[in-house]
């Protein structure tokens, strides 16, 4: 919003991510912008607030190389696709009002990204209202989507209730072997953000340690700025957990790492489950080994993949995309939100926008329900491994990708390495945590 | 004594000690000023980022940093009143609280611009003490006696000063003392200083325990003026003694019940004690 010609610091934050992304238009595409309309599409993330470093960010950059590549082979035959962001600074209510000028003033048929289920779930219905295209890339709260028989609203990516699956199933997997007791005497303790995000996740570990009959000793949720989590290792302390399953964003998980360590709490393995415990990076550059071999839960980064296994093509774009991604940002490792960013950016640029454009001349969010839900794509047909087929309106999970995967990654000097499912699993899990690690139980 | 409970007890008091500093700065400047600094919070943002950039990007000791932070801050405490405050002395309340609510927004923006949204760490850690089964953080206790010997320090200059006693005179009478010969626009340029430098000295207690990121002040702000209004604002015994009850509703309520509801329950007797004494827990 512009007042008596100054710039507000939304203005600015949207300035610089619609710069980024103009930059990205081929000069030539640019100069036949004038002749051909440019597909406009709606980007909405949290570039500024607690969001952005949990995880909002590379997903913004992982979109952001997929519509330059995607506009640098042609576009849909030569239209170029043309990002209107928005920035959600973290804060629902500001969600909610730049959706709003996305769809009233920007009148875009199709809004992509959205990285909080908490914002994804007023967001959903107001789309679902508005007759237009909310296509999620990140939030992964199974509420968003469940029993709503949504016909607007699509999520290729995982959703938390596999989340509760992955954790849960590595651990019984290995307890016998690994940890040498029978998984029903492996206590679990789950701690969680309060949000719609923790509180599907950890619905999902509960539900599924349940039917694994593994006992959970503690359940307790908290407020992600919670400015001291003490007493809460203190309670984990007391009920002496071998496995914690922590969901949270960041800096819940930095502070609670900290006063874990300085509170004397240990396990044999901590998981975390996506956010940020996905920004492997920064959790190395704060923690350095005292992260070492903890785990983790998302869908799997693309580096983390065996590409040879990627259906054709797939390998190619993989490889072109982690290069365009580290040239661009060079971190050592990409967080798994930079492929969920450009992978199912990528998903709805190439397999939805493009078939409908081909087909109706034009992209009216119907023309995408349509297109969105012939997708067909068989696993291995991603960059991220998964295929891609939506459940069908009537279905209690409608718009949700029922193809969309999981896995547990394990970090190892600064890196992660798929470990569950066995099937795709780059080699066994360390478990326990090796005694010499600050945090494994002393003997 | 179940040895679990003195440890969460132990935090509440530990707890308290991280939250009193700030408390006591913006009741200083609240006191003495009368305008309630609502960007306190990003001004100890600002000497958290003071203390990471000097010693993790400069590389200068850690202890050389701290000690710098302190003037940065109050030298920002001291702008802060000239340039936003000052000129708004005379304005009804609402202005003062727009325009320091202003200066949050713009100190937001403005580290977001510089240092990006990513969370920096200063990679500082104390080994924490072992009393058997119960657990004290090491970096939280050194913070807590710094908190306390900061506050032991304004104390002193507040008591034993010719300043101090201005301020505390201003902070009583600010009609009567200019009769007297007390320069209250240089009252409020000290009070303005010396709150900007705690926190200044909160920042360099919180950094060790946090993560610094533009948003770092949503952490503890809230809390911060919500423990100011139960003191009594303005009253710095007051908020001093209800930052360490505070601490002890959220530790122990975090124990007995859970993290989420120990906030609840300190909501709940915040809202009690506005109901009951609405001019602060410890006013006289």
């Amino acid at each position: 919003m512009r007042i008596n010609g100054t710039t507000t610091r939304r203005d600015l934050v949207r300035a610089g991510a619609a710069a980024g992304l103009a930059a990205t238009v081929p000069a030539q595409a640019r100069a036949q912008g004038a002749r051909v309309d440019p597909l406009r599409v709606g980007v909405m993330t949290d570039l500024s607030g607690p969001f952005a470093g949990a995880g909002s960010q590379p997903l913004f950059w992982g979109a952001e190389v997929a519509i330059e590549m995607f506009n640098e082979r042609g576009g849909v035959d030569g239209r170029q696709i043309q990002a209107v962001t928005a920035d959600s600074q973290s804060r629902t209510e500001t969600a909610i009002n730049e959706a709003e000028r996305l769809l009233g003033q920007e009148r875009v048929e199709v809004v992509t990204g959205i990285y909080s289920s908490a914002h994804a779930v007023p967001l959903a219905q107001r789309f679902e209202q508005a007759r237009k295209i909310m296509w999620i890339t990140s939030a992964i709260a199974t509420a968003v989507v469940k029993d709503k028989n949504f016909r607007y609203v699509f999520r290729p990516t995982v959703h938390s209730e596999q989340y509760g699956e992955g954790s849960v199933s590595m651990i019984h997997e290995h307890a016998q072997a690994k940890l040498g007791m029978p998984p029903e005497r492996v206590k679990l303790a789950v701690i969680y953000e309060d949000g719609p995000y923790g509180t599907g996740v950890a619905s999902a570990i509960e539900a599924n340690a349940k039917s694994r009959n593994m006992p959970i000793v503690l359940k307790e949720a908290y407020s992600a700025s919670a400015p001291d989590l003490s007493t809460l290792v203190t309670k984990l302390r007391r009920e002496r957990p071998d496995v914690v399953l922590q969901v949270g964003y960041n800096p819940d998980i930095t502070l609670f790492l900290r006063q874990a360590k300085s509170g004397g709490l240990r396990f044999r393995m901590m998981i975390g489950h996506g956010a940020g415990w996905s920004q492997i990076d920064r959790l190395s550059e704060t923690f350095g080994a005292d992260v070492n071999h903890f785990c983790n839960v998302d869908p799997a980064g693309t580096q983390m993949l065996d590409w040879t296994k990627l259906g054709p093509g797939v390998s190619d774009l993989a490889k072109a995309f982690v290069e365009r991604f580290q040239a661009k940002h060079r971190l050592r490792d990409l967080p798994p939100h930079a492929s969920m960013g450009f992978n199912n950016t990528w998903i709805f640029l190439n397999d939805v926008l493009a078939p409908a454009v081909r087909k109706t001349g034009g992209m009216a969010a119907d023309a995408l329900r349509e297109a969105a839900l012939a997708v067909d794509i068989p696993v291995g047909g991603t960059i991220q491994g998964y295929g891609v087929k939506f459940h069908p309106p009537g279905h209690p999970m409608a718009g949700q990708n029922e193809r969309s995967i999981a896995v547990v990654m394990q970090f190892e000097d600064a890196k992660a390495k798929v470990i569950w499912p066995t099937a795709i699993a780059g080699g066994p899990p360390v478990l326990p945590l090796p005694p010499t690690h600050s945090f494994a139980l002393r003997s | 004594m179940d040895p679990f409970l003195l440890e969460a007890l132990l935090n509440g008091v530990l707890l308290g000690g991280v939250f009193a500093l700030p408390v006591l700065g913006l009741n200083l400047v609240f006191g003495v000023v009368d305008v309630v600094w609502l960007c306190y919070a990003e001004l100890v943002m600002v000497g958290m980022y003071a203390v990471w950039f000097l010693h993790v990007q400069m590389g200068w000791p850690l202890a050389l940093a701290f000690v710098t932070c302190l003037p940065i801050l109050a030298a920002l405490g001291l702008l802060l009143h000239l340039l936003v405050v000052r000129p708004l002395l005379a304005a009804p309340p609402i202005n003062q609280v727009l325009a320091t609510g202003g200066v949050l927004f713009v100190l937001q923006g403005a580290a977001t611009l510089v240092f990006s949204t990513d969370f920096r760490s200063l990679g500082v850690e104390m080994p924490p003490m072992e009393l058997g089964e119960v657990f004290v953080s090491g970096t939280k206790l050194a913070a807590f006696v710094a908190a306390l010997l900061g506050a032991a320090a304004l104390w002193a200059f507040l008591k034993f000063t010719y300043v101090g006693t201005a301020i505390r005179a201003i902070a009583r009478d600010r009609e009567v003392m200019p009769l007297m010969g007390v320069d209250p626009k240089r009252i409020y340029l000290i009070a303005s200083a010396v709150g900007g430098g705690l926190a200044g000295l909160a920042a360099c207690l919180l950094v060790v325990q946090l993560d610094v990121h533009p948003f770092v002040g949503l952490s503890f702000g809230p809390i911060t003026f919500m423990i100011c209004v139960m003191g009594g604002l303005g009253n710095m015994l007051g908020g001093f003694l209800a930052a360490f009850l505070m601490g002890l509703i959220v530790s122990t309520g975090g124990f007995w019940w859970n993290t989420e509801m120990s906030y609840v329950v300190a909501f709940l007797f915040f809202i009690l004690v506005i109901f009951l004494r609405p001019q602060g827990l410890f006013a006289r």
